[in-house]
């Protein structure tokens, strides 16, 4: 899973933390999309189950996305996304997470990769199937767990810090029972509720609230080939983590049709006159238009939003556009997800 | 005023224009006769969907550096100034502008639709955003004589910028003019393309080369060409791009009497060596102003300055812009005669006397329709707008003749017809500005064109001064307007069989990039919830807007509103109507297809350059002035 630094707790309590909290939030949900989607491209368009899969994954960590920035508006805050540094530099880790924490590399869809990378991104504190994890590590604490200190901060401060104004909330993309204006510490509960059974489950059901398994055990189908089902017959008393198994129809995955992208692209690998130092411009430069329309969305202007998701689905176009293209080493290009605000 | 005056900034870079090919063939716009292989890229033997058939018509500008800036008095903008380390961008929150044609049938008009031009720094802060009033191409010529195929073509565009708003200029001395300048909420803009690359296997693919200029515009002139003097030519006769026939395109220029300068453009005038190279060594390029002594009626020339055109980067420099003299201001007696006589261009050999290469028009007389693509539903107008002048100068009172002429459109299935189509007057009177209008109403074209919806027209408005055969007025091929009638389409109410399929059909057949998103050929496709909804949003979009379906702007006002109606209604099961399946499969409806296809695929000649080929091989048909 991943650990974040324990001072990020500290810095709750301090003026302004819950704002800075909530920034972190935002910028750990964004974190993990280039990586997954990178993999989810390189599938091009084959092998549509586990695409499909990967895809839900995305969309939640979008939704997960606007209520922390919902969240930040409604406190009085404002998201500050279009920055260079919003976009981890992978290979690296994630926003606050410490050095042992995993390191997050852009790579080609492989189920290693999944059960490696993803896996671990989304593994939450007790995960079932899995043994329960050292208990004595005061040092660090996992996303799930910022979530709630977030949100037993917010509820301790009360309704009085609710001042931003509510003509930034954003809802659409998403259905109204998962995507709503922030206004109070009942909705703000409501939502950071949201993320964590969709990112983590809970401790005794995989599934969140609308019966959908969350992230971590999605990941999980894809790595073990097949879905997770209810064990028949499973008698009264049987402990949770033996009421479910991945025994449920096969996941199928053809590794052939995975396209040869490289690891961790650079701008500054591609040679400045090749085709796919142009399309990678073209790439980074929708990214960032993408980051920018996003800030200008939540930062006042929540009709930009259709705009914004227009520019997202570009990024694929660009993508596709990209993996054809031979780089070296038997491998293609593949789009390297930097900042670069102007098209050179 | 506009980008021809001494304020002005010019820019250099590159361009991409990913345009969609398959739709380049009228023949595949047949629902009945479509082939999968239609959609696949040219093999060498075959056109199939030609060079680009997944493209997505996107337009970007790519890397336009602004590389010279001038200030109101003439002088370059200060080194030091911000401006000249600034670019040239389109829109850093949306996705990218498309490239449209007007129809199969009419190719020479691409527009530019939803492009936002910005002034940025290299950090991508905006110190000027506005947007791109849609226009198309204007002049295309053979910029490459020894080339062929698209890349041998360069055209320009002229526009202007509109919502304009600003940042922090505070340290560019330049474009605090700039701003002031616009009061009128606009700016104008002027670019010339060439050099594209429609080589699928070339790093460059899809890139071409841009040059261009921003300057003041005020609200009174027209947004897409200059009122000034207008250099005309003749093409040599060939198939394909007009071949300027003294090897200097169209060009116009504008004489400030206040600055005392000749401004002249010759961005989309010279020819290159190579591909988006080094300009032919034409010689000593001059311009002249012909005068006639009084006294013994010999032709006097008065020489109004060189042009360095040959000098090391001085394209990218000027994007083709120079006042002239270049040293010196024109004095008063040059002022006198250049206001009343006809400028030309010259070319000088070495040891040799200097030659005419293009000429003024002849008397000094031009008028040209300002927008010149309409797009018209049954029961619609359009307004064309029409600016007259003599040596720059209104031309008020003049008569203008307005008429059909197909001559620069079609080549395949029959155009222009049915004429009743259209009503519009005969003649016109410019009034004391030298302006008139000519309103154009559309009526049902009665599907002419069986598996193409409604029709597309020309219309060519003349000065009735320019008329006479002893003029020889060279009238500009493309100096015409052209327009597409959509059909009347009444669907009540509208169902997916025998209604909207062969709509959705025919865009699913054209647009294969569309099957990543939606199967349009597919009623479970298209009425899947996760679809309805997107397709809802971007079929209700304003066609300004760069997400507006479909992205080629072809769908008629009767269509469009029969799908958001069927989309909106779904039936009792909740989805849209599908409707009665037919018995039998649809009769052919019209004409014969028509194969386009080059026999022996010369990768070359698969492009713009096609359609051009076919226009001039039936203008020998139509009916002629």
């Amino acid at each position: 899973m991943i650990l974040l630094s324990k001072q990020l707790l500290d810095d709750l309590e301090r003026p302004g933390g819950v704002q800075r909290a909530l920034q972190k939030a935002i910028e750990l949900e964004h974190a993990t999309l280039p990586a997954y989607l990178y993999s989810l491209y390189s599938l091009g368009d084959s092998n549509v189950e586990i695409a499909g899969l990967m895809l839900s994954v995305i969309m939640e960590e979008m939704l997960h996305f606007a209520i922390a920035c919902n969240t930040l508006n409604a406190i009085g805050g404002s998201p500050d996304i279009d920055k260079p540094d919003f976009i981890p530099i992978y290979p690296g880790h994630l926003p606050g997470g410490v050095d042992e924490s995993l390191c997050v590399h852009l790579r080609r869809f492989s189920k290693e990769h999944v059960h490696k990378t993803f896996m671990s991104i989304e593994e939450p504190e007790d995960p079932l199937h899995f043994p329960l994890l050292a208990v004595a590590d005061t040092n660090h604490v996992t996303i799930g767990e910022y979530y709630t200190r977030i949100e037993k901060r917010i509820a301790d401060l009360g309704e009085g810090i609710f001042t931003g104004d509510p003509g930034r909330q954003v809802v659409g993309g998403f259905p109204p029972d998962e995507i709503f204006p922030i206004t109070g510490v009942a909705s703000a509960t409501k939502g950071i509720e949201l993320i964590k059974q969709q990112g983590e489950g809970t401790t005794t059901s995989p599934l969140d609230p609308e019966k959908q398994l969350a992230h971590y055990y999605r990941f999980a189908e894809i790595w073990h080939g097949n879905q997770l089902v209810r064990v028949k017959d499973a008698p009264p008393g049987t402990p949770d983590d033996q009421k479910l198994n991945y025994d449920g129809p096969p996941i199928p995955f053809d590794e052939a049709k995975v396209l040869p992208i490289v690891d961790d692209p650079k701008s500054s690998k591609y040679p400045p006159t090749s085709q796919a130092h142009y399309l990678n411009d073209n790439f980074n430069y929708a990214y960032t238009s993408l980051l920018k329309a996003l800030h200008r969305t939540f930062n006042g202007h929540p009709s930009e939003l259709d705009s914004a998701i227009a520019v997202m689905h570009s990024m694929r176009e660009l993508a596709m556009e990209m993996m054809t293209v031979p780089f070296a080493n038997g491998e293609n290009a593949g789009p390297s997800f930097e900042y670069q605000p102007v098209n050179k | 005023m506009s980008y021809l005056n001494s304020l002005r900034l010019n820019f250099f870079g590159k361009f991409q224009a990913a345009v969609s090919t398959v739709n380049n063939d009228p023949a595949h716009f047949n629902n009945a006769t479509f082939k999968p292989s239609y959609q696949k890229m040219e093999d060498g033997k075959h056109a199939n969907g030609w060079w680009n058939p997944r493209g997505d018509a996107n337009w970007r500008m790519i890397g336009c550096n602004i590389t010279s800036a001038w200030l109101s008095d003439g002088q370059p903008a200060a080194g030091s100034d911000p401006v000249l380390t600034y670019l040239i961008a389109d829109s850093d929150w949306s996705v990218a502008a498309k490239l449209v044609d007007l129809d199969p049938e009419q190719q020479g008009v691409s527009e530019i639709w939803g492009m936002e031009i910005r002034i940025a720094d290299s950090s991508g802060n905006t110190l000027m955003r506005a947007k791109y009033k849609t226009a198309g191409f204007m002049d295309i010529f053979m910029r490459w004589p020894s080339g062929s195929g698209d890349g041998s073509a360069g055209a320009m565009y002229q526009s202007v910028l509109t919502d304009i708003q600003w940042g922090q200029i505070d340290n560019s001395p330049f474009l605090q003019q700039l701003q002031q300048a616009s009061s009128a909420g606009l700016l104008s803009i002027k670019f010339n393309v060439d050099a594209f690359d429609a080589n699928y296997q070339s790093p460059t693919f899809t890139l071409g080369r841009i040059a261009g200029t921003i300057g003041p515009a005020t609200a009174a002139e027209p947004h897409h060409f200059v009122i000034g003097r207008h250099f005309m030519t003749t093409s040599l006769p060939q198939p394909g791009f007009f071949l300027p026939a003294g090897n200097v395109n169209f060009c116009e220029a504008v004489v400030d009497e206040k600055a005392c300068k000749l401004y002249l453009d010759l961005g989309n005038s010279l020819p290159t060596t190579t591909m988006g190279g080094p300009f032919t060594d034409l010689s000593v390029l001059s311009v002249a102003c012909a005068t006639v002594d009084a006294n013994n009626q010999t032709q006097i020339l008065v020489p109004l300055g060189d042009v360095d055109y040959l000098a090391s980067g001085w394209y990218e420099k000027t994007a083709g812009v120079v006042a002239l003299p270049a040293d010196r201001k024109l004095t008063a007696a040059e002022l006198t005669t250049i206001a009343a006589n006809q400028l030309l261009i010259q070319l000088t050999a070495p040891n040799a006397p200097p030659k005419p290469a293009i000429w003024e028009s002849p008397g000094g007389l031009y008028i040209r329709p300002d927008r010149f693509v309409f797009r018209l539903n049954p029961g619609e107008s359009a307004e064309i707008r029409l600016f007259g002048s003599q040596y720059g100068q209104p031309y008020p009172g003049a008569r203008v003749i307005s008429f059909l002429d197909a001559s620069g459109i079609g080549g395949n299935l029959p155009v222009g017809v049915p004429e009743d189509v259209l009503e519009f007057p005969r003649t016109v009177v410019l009034n004391e500005f030298g302006q008139a209008k000519v309103q154009v109403s559309a009526g049902n074209p009665r599907n002419p064109r069986g598996y193409i919806d409604g029709q597309v027209y020309g219309i060519r408005c003349v000065l009735e001064d320019t008329l006479p055969p002893a003029l020889q007025y060279p009238f500009n091929p493309s100096e015409f307007v052209s327009l597409l009638v959509w059909d009347e389409f009444v669907a009540d109410p509208p169902v997916w069989y025998g209604c909207l399929q062969p709509v959705f059909q025919q865009y699913a057949n054209l647009y294969p990039l569309m099957s990543r998103f939606v199967d349009l050929s597919s009623y479970e496709s298209v009425s899947d919830p996760n679809n309805v909804i997107p397709l809802t949003i971007t079929f209700g979009l304003d066609p300004h807007d760069p997400n507006s379906m479909p992205v080629t702007r072809d769908l008629s006002g009767g269509k469009r509103k029969a799908i958001l109606q069927w989309l909106a209604n779904p039936g009792p099961n909740g989805k849209p109507l599908l409707g009665t399946p037919p018995v039998s499969p649809p009769a052919a409806l019209e004409t014969a297809e028509a194969n386009l296809a080059p026999a022996m695929v010369d990768r070359q000649s698969l492009g713009k350059v096609a359609f051009y080929k076919r226009v001039a091989s039936a203008r020998s048909t139509r009916r002629k002035l």
